[in-house]
């Protein structure tokens, strides 16, 4: 019986992570994350530059316009070359626990520094993570990504967090501006998805037909 | 012995024939998937993949869904309530199977 051969193929947590990894691999998702992090540092520079105060609103909003996109290049990119897949709904889950997750633990950073201020170890706190917020901000980006990672079976992803986490820790010891970390960050992931999406294209011509 | 071979029995022979098996595996981890994404995952040939696909729609394992996508006609690929369970099953008691045979 050839069943020991099947059993070992039918490792479903593998199909679907290798599901999800092959609907990944255009590199778009790479494309999207890297321009959310320029837009973050353009922001900044925006309030340095300009003096605008209402620099955040620029990231903020970001999300709501760039997803539509997202939805569209990979309806006109990675739909006529690779087909269609529809996820079930628990992976959309897991995704959007861990983004609400980051969500709330962003909050909780914020009422620690805006009206916790009074309480001794919340003070305490304060003044470690602004004494290493770019170590924390790198822990940070580490832990969010690789969550992701984990959840969508995208290695690349802690590869991200990980460089993300160097340039971070280096410019804590080398006094290196926050925005300039970022743009490296972005651009970085941005050339990485282009790569891939040029990988993609070529490997997956457009298919004729439905 | 006979409880063994009472097993082996039940196992579903449509679905473990190894191409079919492996398109039972991918559509029961996703929601729905076209013909060109399992084409692409499994790495099948079309005339095979819808050969394989079209003994799974008999049996009421597999369901042709026709809808449309931004005004645009597109068939999808899903298991049925059946086919979810036959997939269970199958798995139980292969498992059940190569479990009690002797280490």
């Amino acid at each position: 019986m050839c069943g020991d051969l099947e059993l070992s193929q039918v490792k479903l947590k593998n199909i679907e992570k290798r599901t999800y990894m092959s609907y990944h691999q255009d590199g778009l998702i790479d494309i999207f994350i890297g321009i959310y992090i320029l837009a973050f540092a353009s922001g900044i520079l925006l309030k340095t530059f300009l003096k605008l105060n209402t620099w955040f609103i620029f990231p903020a909003i970001l999300p709501a316009l760039l997803v539509p996109v997202w939805i569209s290049a990979k309806k006109q990119i990675t739909v006529p070359r690779i087909g269609y897949v529809k996820f079930k709904a628990a992976g959309a889950n897991k995704m959007t626990a861990i983004f609400v997750g980051t969500m709330v633990a962003g909050v909780a950073m914020f009422f620690i520094f805006a009206f916790a201020s009074t309480q001794s170890w919340a003070l305490a706190l304060r003044e470690t993570i602004v004494a290493n917020g770019m170590l924390f901000i790198g822990a940070g980006a580490l832990l969010v990504t690789s969550l992701f990672g984990f959840t969508i079976g995208l290695k690349r992803l802690y590869g991200y967090g990980l460089l993300a986490m160097i340039f971070f820790a280096a410019a804590h010891f080398i006094a290196f501006p926050f925005e300039v970390i970022l743009v490296i960050v972005g651009a970085t992931i941005i050339c990485c998805g282009f790569v891939l999406l040029y990988r993609f294209t070529k490997k997956y011509p457009v298919s004729q037909g439905e | 012995m006979a409880k063994e071979s009472s097993d082996i029995k039940n196992i579903d022979r449509l679905i473990h024939e190894p191409n079919r098996l492996m398109i039972m595996a991918q559509l029961y981890v996703v929601e729905s998937a076209d013909f060109l994404f399992l084409q692409n995952q499994l790495q099948m040939t079309p005339g095979n993949l819808s050969s394989h696909l079209r003994k799974l729609e008999d049996a009421g394992y597999v369901e042709i869904v026709k809808e449309f996508i931004d005004k645009k006609p597109h068939t999808a690929l899903e298991l049925t309530g059946e086919g979810q369970r036959a997939f269970k099953n199958y798995k139980e008691n292969l498992k059940q199977v190569l479990d009690d045979l002797p280490k």
